[in-house]
């Protein structure tokens, strides 16, 4: 029989909330894998009541959470603690996202945990990681962002630095733990044998420095990496220009220098020694920003210097505002903005499936669950629970659920 | 026998360069999986040459391609392509970043290598997918950034944006590019077959839009979604405050508002009806920045950052590189990293972010001087000789650099 999607027959036991895990499970289920969402009672992920929301549904929280299970429960109950247990046993992937420490204290440590189900793989996902002198501190994805210098450099150097109103971090740290998961079930299907994983925003941030820390290490502080603007401050041209409309980021590296002269009609820029290597340009970076920029206002729109430019092969794009960039032909074309369409909140658009298999399309047709939605079915496909057991457990709220 | 790490015994064909590819490799390679990079004559991966350099080694390509054997070939060359065919015959992985198509101009199209090789997973990595009007232009990471509405979310609103002096896109697309050939490689497992993976730098970095996306089309378009500086548009206080000696981010929930406002002995705000909410804090969000920094002028940043970690505000002092490179808890779990390079002798790298319980040591890798694994590849896995080898190497269909004195090659196990 011909699976339905790359990741059909494995299944995930998910106590993850927020974005970082929500983020890994996101894409698990996207790719065919059952993921039971386990909130905890009585209200279930915090983000339920995220913006944007309408008829009693957020936006963020289906953009998060399409194609899970909700299975809601109180762990702090026995009761509820020996379901979460029991089904640990079906399941090949346990992921969690609370402070280092908690899932311990509520009984489904590591150790547990491997106890009950010596396959399973177990992924814990912090903001620091589970141990080490920063474990024990709240962390969001702004405080890694700033522990891992990478706050250090985003905006002008003579000024305080600017938050991305976005969330790399967190979708980050949700792909690195996605990874792991991944390879640690691929080692499995070979090798047998469960393993717990420690994944963190302070992990995946700090591993974004591509230059910074190797080129401080090994200049001996020499090269001290900076936030620099709109401008780079190691190669160029590579910025954000003033154009005739709006802005244009453009990045002649090397060898697009002399085309990028000729394209400007600048022929007599390409061996003056001014500007003749990157070394010369940066330093009189301010000076060539200024020609380039000059040359932009001539031209009629910013259309006509992007056409030229894309003419000469120097990379160049618009700096697009969110609702510009979804409404790209580009972007509708390879469905990177996708539209999707919820039982309650209706339609309305979503990022679309970043990681795209030859044999399998994107499944549009998968639901965000409502809380509890499959508490009954959960508990009775794999604990054999009865109807009746199952609304009494509702009852003494050791499970919660929330009809529409 | 216990495998040295997750991936022994998969082998890779890496035709990657600059960044985006090199990071999946480079994890793959930490996890143990055998990678070849196929470097093109004459001069190899681009990044040899990037800064910072010693002994005519780069300290950017050390980083990228440490634990890779390297092959230099002439593609264009029949030769040169008959060996990376039968290599493509022994291969798990194949991965390339060049622009969309150029692979299949190579002669080396999904067509053809899943002929070769028909359990071969293939991924492409771009700029803006293979496919699309925006798929032949040349791409960098900065400008998938300013096309995916990402970069428009960073600054001032009144000023142009900023971006950030790192590789996000480029290093995020090789991590979204390691998790769909891990699936791809699980799927096989099961079933036998390969399959095409299209990965893009467009595609990774729209994905981090939590909010703005949805937010903008679920309110249709009255939640526009835009930069706002030092300070979050949505929630207050939460943004970057300055101290006398640096920054501090810091955000303030409603439960640490009240400790806030005592550590700051201003009790007088407690009860203050223009900021008792989020909504109304957000409103008067100016003021209370102000007033917050107005009281951190006379604190130095790290004696701020312990009397608010007290309270129990989530804090962070806004690090510099260098200051995070000697951070005791990132050198504790070596979150920084230093190796040793044959020829460049001691460097700092960020650590192995993905922590396998099993596999808590991470290998000992080196990184490859251009063609230094010609013979050992050509000979073991494509049924060439040694004096073959040699003789296209003489021809320049294959290219290796001489290794320096006293550096001796890392044979395979």
């Amino acid at each position: 029989m011909q699976p339905k999607h790359v990741l059909d027959g494995y299944r995930v036991l998910d106590l993850t909330q927020y974005l970082a895990g929500p983020a890994a499970t996101n894409l698990m289920v996207q790719m065919g894998a059952e993921v039971i969402k386990v909130e905890i009672g009585p209200h279930g992920e915090p983000v339920r009541n995220f913006p944007f929301c309408r008829e009693g549904r957020s936006g963020y929280f289906i953009q998060q959470n399409r194609g899970k299970k909700s299975l809601c429960l109180d762990p702090k109950t026995p009761e509820g603690l020996d379901i979460i247990k029991q089904l640990l046993k079906h399941c090949d992937v346990f992921i969690e996202n609370f402070a280092p420490g908690v899932v311990s204290r509520l009984g489904l440590g590591w150790d547990v945990v491997r106890e009950l189900n010596p396959e399973i793989i177990m992924c814990s996902i912090s903001a620091f990681g589970q141990e080490g002198p920063l474990a024990a501190y709240p962390g969001f994805d702004y405080i890694a962002q700033a522990y891992a210098a990478v706050s250090d450099l985003i905006g002008e150097p003579d000024r305080a630095p600017s938050l991305p109103m976005l969330a790399f971090g967190d979708v980050g740290t949700g792909v690195h733990a996605l990874t792991a998961i991944g390879y640690a079930l691929l080692e499995r299907a070979r090798d047998g044998g469960g393993q717990w994983l420690d994944i963190s925003l302070l992990d995946s941030y700090f591993h974004y420095h591509e230059v910074s820390v190797q080129a401080y290490s090994a200049s001996g502080g020499k090269v001290q990496p900076h936030r620099s603007g709109s401008h780079h401050y190691a190669v160029g041209p590579s910025g954000i220009f003033k154009a005739k409309d709006g802005h244009l980021m453009i990045l002649a590296l090397l060898h697009q220098w002399a085309p990028l002269c000729r394209a400007m009609g600048r022929e007599d820029l390409i061996a003056d020694p001014k500007f003749v290597d990157n070394d010369a340009r940066m330093i009189h970076r301010e000076e060539m920003i200024a020609i380039i920029e000059a040359w932009l206002q001539t031209l009629p729109s910013d259309a006509a210097a992007l056409e030229i430019l894309e003419g000469a092969r120097i990379p160049c794009a618009p700096i697009l505002s969110v609702p510009e960039a979804m409404a790209h032909p580009h972007m509708i074309e390879r469905r990177t903005v996708r539209t999707i369409e919820d039982r309650l909140l209706g339609k309305f658009q979503i990022p679309g499936m970043p990681l795209r298999f030859s044999k399998y399309a994107v499944d549009e047709d998968i639901q965000a669950p409502l809380l509890g939605e499959h508490n009954a079915e959960i508990l009775q496909r794999f604990l054999r629970y009865s109807p009746a057991q199952v609304r009494d457990l509702e009852s003494r709220q050791v499970l919660f659920s929330k009809p529409v | 026998m216990q495998p040295k790490h997750m991936m022994e015994g998969y082998r890779i064909l890496d035709f990657t360069q600059f960044l985006a590819g090199p990071t999946t490799t480079r994890l793959l390679a930490e996890m143990g999986a055998e990678v070849i990079k196929v470097e093109l004559a004459p001069a190899g991966d681009p990044t040899h040459q990037l800064p910072h350099r010693r002994a005519g080694r780069s300290g950017y390509y050390i980083q990228q391609n440490r634990g890779k054997k390297s092959v230099c070939v002439d593609i264009r060359n029949p030769k040169g392509l008959a060996l990376i065919k039968e290599l493509v015959k022994s291969c798990d992985v194949l991965l390339e970043n060049f622009s969309p198509g150029a692979i299949a101009r190579l002669g080396l199209g999904w067509d053809v290598v899943r002929h070769l090789n028909p359990e071969l997973i293939m991924c492409s990595i771009s700029a803006f997918g293979q496919t699309g009007p925006l798929s032949e232009l040349p791409g960098f990471d900065y400008i998938a950034m300013a096309v995916s509405g990402v970069m428009d979310m960073i600054g001032d609103p009144d000023q142009p944006p900023y971006f950030p002096m790192l590789g996000i896109g480029d290093v995020s697309a090789g991590v979204h590019a390691l998790a769909a050939i891990n699936a791809a490689l699980l799927y096989r497992y099961k079933t036998g077959r390969g399959q095409y993976i299209d990965i893009s730098l467009l595609d990774s970095y729209f994905h981090s839009h939590e909010i703005n996306v949805q937010a903008y089309s679920g309110s249709k378009g009255k939640i526009v979604p835009r930069r706002s500086g030092h300070h979050h548009y949505a929630a207050a206080p939460l943004g970057l405050f300055k101290c006398r000696d640096g920054y501090l981010f810091m955000v303030v929930m409603a439960r640490q508002w009240v400790p806030l406002c005592k550590a700051m002995g201003r009790d007088d705000l407690i009860d203050n009806p223009n900021y008792d909410t989020n909504a109304k804090r957000v409103q008067h969000r100016l003021e209370i920045v102000a007033i917050i920094e107005d009281w951190l002028k006379d604190f130095d940043r790290d004696d701020a950052l312990r009397l608010l970690e007290d309270m129990h505000v989530p804090v962070a002092p806004v690090l510099s590189v260098p200051e995070a490179m000697e951070h005791p808890h990132l050198i504790e779990r070596e979150v920084v990293r230093t190796i040793h390079d044959r020829g460049y002798g001691d460097l700092q790298i960020p650590g192995i972010p993905l922590r396998f319980s099993d596999f808590p040591e991470p290998l000992d890798l080196q990184a490859p001087y251009l063609g230094e694994h010609n013979r050992e590849i050509f000979s073991q896995l494509a049924g060439a000789t040694v004096a073959e080898v040699a003789a296209l190497e003489a021809e320049g269909v294959l290219v290796s650099e001489p290794l320096p004195a006293g550096v001796t090659t890392i044979a395979s196990a």
